[in-house]
């Protein structure tokens, strides 16, 4: 076997795989290099953040613009705690804009869609959402139409 | 001092044991230099295992070797690293390595031990390959040579630094007569014509009684005897004897320990 | 036949107790030698680009093929049942994550034990029976630095690579299918799949489990040669033992890296 050849080989083996894993890293996996220093970041209190994850998308008007990166209990208000990281080209989120958890699709994930309020001052880096919407959970619809039908027919 | 020129390798009061086993018990053996010493004995006595401890690839449980004046299992590594340009040895299989072709195999130990230039390698590796009859085998894998010839091959390579001590470990084994002519030639050769001490271990006593000088019989962790052939050949020890003949029965018996034959036959098991 | 005995049996699984605790041990004592043995002669370099090649780059054939025809198929089966709940558009997140994650690894680990690990095993094996180990000591060699060290560099740098060539093939392969063949629309295929996979929690935790394999892959492969018995039954039984050992090793740590990595411990 020719050294040459052999080289030859091992190199185009090494580089194939180095290519593969920034294939894997940029193709794959969806890792942008502009991600990290252009966000900031919001906060928003859910009395039931049931099914959302981190990683989650944030999105308004169905455009992403951010992605969840933390979910914490907030000991003094016993809700849950969203931090969210938002690009900073969308800096004009009025204070008193809605964050709701929405589902995708039928199997869907969880996200979370922002709708514009109408104040006039902006949310900054570490602002609060106040006006927030849970999580629909199943259980609590099954039991709120089941409710319904009952209270119906003892009308 | 005069007593350590005389002989080349030395093995005083040496005890071997493999796991429990009792290989050699304060064995003494004592190589001339110069010669051609043979060191034959039945199958698995331990005759390998006599190499391996020359060569330092085993350590004695107790007792000395002493090649050169110098007693090996004290060396350190380093000591030990050039020793071994003085010993060469030839496998059973030859040993050649598989990937390199023939004129590597043989410059292997060159490049190991030496700084030696490209040119300077070439000629020795000619020269070693001239020796053993295979200068034109230069440019072959192992596995495109026969038998004969990888063993030819290996002694080139045993004798690519000039060493003072040849091992042949059962160099006869399996050779065709015309094979087992040109190594018993070339023993004989590079033994008179180097000046070098050649220790052959075999079991093939025709063969190993007509080149050596000297000759040790081991067996049953002992030496069995030692002298010239001829010595040998008409010794009283009976197992000397029984070796040396060929006797199928003696104090190596025929049959495998086993119970009363009759009661064998007639238990019906 | 003799009558085993009760007490026999139990004397019998005794012994092969310690054999085994003394074969980890002298398999140990093996690796550290290689690993941090002194350095020994010749030009490691060389030794080791040799080695990357018969053991990596040789693999590859068997790597892409399978890799290929692997992602092909959960492409396939993932749409059949994607399909029911209308989430079809989801195959290549699944496609992505079950080879990044879990085949990619793992498969790259069964073949490179089959095809490298049985081959590096039954070439030590031969060189042990041949001698050639014995020969190189007496020219003053260690056999360990020259011919066992470069191989096991060579495994643990190969199967890595081997193992993320898979994924990527794998997952090429599945996009031929489910765009091409099945309909699924491409940029929801790719879209879906680049929200899903994370790169810290999916791409790099499947390159740690391959790291983790091929140590335990190449460390069995060349101890079995080293040790085995220099006779051809006995190079034979290695081979198997490697294949069987290394094989059994990948999916039980599998079991455990996955616990640690994706669990919620």
């Amino acid at each position: 076997m020719q050294t040459r050849t052999m080289e030859i080989g091992v190199g185009l083996f090494l580089l194939a795989g180095l290519l593969a894993l920034l294939l894997l890293a940029l193709r794959v996996s969806g890792l942008s290099v502009a991600d990290s220093a252009d966000t900031y970041k919001l906060y928003a209190n859910f009395d039931n953040v049931a099914g959302l994850t981190v990683r989650a998308k944030v999105t308004m008007a169905g455009v992403t613009i951010g992605k969840v990166s933390a979910i914490d209990l907030d000991r003094d208000s016993y809700t849950g705690r969203v931090t969210m990281d938002l690009q900073k080209r969308v800096d004009n989120l009025p204070e008193d804009s809605t964050a709701s958890i929405l589902t995708a699709g039928l199997l869907g994930e969880k996200y979370v869609g922002i709708s514009v309020g109408g104040d006039e001052a902006l949310l900054k880096e570490g602002g609060v959402i106040r006006d927030t919407q849970s999580a629909l959970v199943l259980e609590d619809l099954i039991g709120k139409f089941l409710l319904n039908t009952v209270n119906k027919d003892s009308k | 001092m005069s007593a350590e020129s005389i002989n080349a390798v030395e093995l005083r009061g040496v005890t071997f044991l493999r796991g429990a086993r009792k290989i050699f018990d304060n064995v003494d053996i004592f190589i001339p230099r110069g010669k051609v010493t043979g060191i034959m004995g039945p199958s698995g006595c331990g005759k390998t295992t006599l190499l391996h401890l020359i060569a330092a690839q085993l350590k004695p449980a107790s007792g000395e070797i002493l090649v050169a004046g110098k007693n090996l299992p004290t060396l350190s590594r380093a000591e030990l690293f050039d020793m071994r340009k003085q010993m060469g040895v030839l496998f059973q299989s030859g040993a050649l390595f598989t990937d390199l072709d023939v004129f590597e195999n043989v410059a292997f130990p060159l490049r190991v031990h030496t700084q030696l230039p490209e040119e300077m390698i070439r000629d020795i590796v000619l020269m070693k390959l001239q020796a053993v009859g295979l200068r034109g085998a230069l440019d072959l894998m192992p596995d495109e040579l026969s038998g004969g010839m990888k063993r030819r091959v290996a002694l080139a390579r045993a004798i690519a630094l000039d060493p003072q001590i040849l091992m042949y470990d059962e160099p006869f084994v399996g050779q065709d007569p015309i094979a087992m002519g040109v190594l018993v030639r070339l023993i004989r050769l590079l033994n008179d014509a180097l000046g070098i001490t050649s220790i052959v271990v075999s079991h093939d006593l025709t063969e190993t009684a007509s080149i050596a000088d000297y000759l040790y019989v081991v067996g049953d962790t002992q030496v069995l005897g030692h002298g010239t052939p001829d010595e040998l050949m008409n010794s009283d020890n009976p197992r000397i004897r029984q070796f040396m003949k060929g006797e199928p029965d003696g104090p190596v018996p025929f049959h495998y320990p086993a119970s009363d034959y009759r009661a064998d036959l007639l238990g019906g098991h | 036949m003799r009558q085993i005995s009760m007490l026999d049996r139990i004397a019998l699984f005794g012994r092969v107790g310690i054999a085994v605790l003394e074969a980890l041990g002298r398999s140990t004592l093996f690796l550290l030698h290689v690993l941090l043995g002194r350095n020994g002669v010749g030009n490691g370099f060389q030794l080791l680009i040799k080695q990357l090649y018969s053991v990596g780059v040789l693999s590859l054939a068997i790597i892409v093929v399978s890799g290929l025809f692997i992602g092909m198929v959960l492409a396939l089966q993932g749409f059949n049942i994607l399909v029911d709940y209308g989430s079809e558009q989801a195959v290549g997140q699944m496609v992505a994550l079950t080879l990044l994650r879990e085949l990619g690894p793992v498969v790259t680990g069964l073949l490179f034990a089959g095809r490298a690990g049985s081959a590096l095993t039954a070439e030590i094996g031969n060189m042990k029976s041949t001698e050639q180990l014995s020969s190189l000591e007496m020219i003053g060699v260690d056999p360990l630095k020259y011919i066992i060290a470069p191989r096991l560099w060579a495994g643990f740098i190969s199967m890595p690579l081997l193992a993320m060539i898979f994924s990527v093939v794998g997952i090429w392969g599945g996009a031929m299918v489910a765009v091409d063949w099945l309909g699924v629309y491409e940029g929801s295929f790719w879209g879906n799949m680049q929200n899903s996979v994370n790169f810290q929690d999916d791409v790099l935790n499947g390159v740690i489990k391959s790291i983790v394999f091929a140590f335990v892959i190449t460390w069995i492969a060349v101890f079995q040669g080293y040790d085995c018995e220099p006779t051809s039954e006995g190079i034979g039984r290695a081979t198997t033992k490697t294949v069987v050992y290394a094989s059994l090793a990948v999916l039980g740590l599998d079991f455990i890296l996955t616990a640690l990595m994706f669990g919620d411990f």
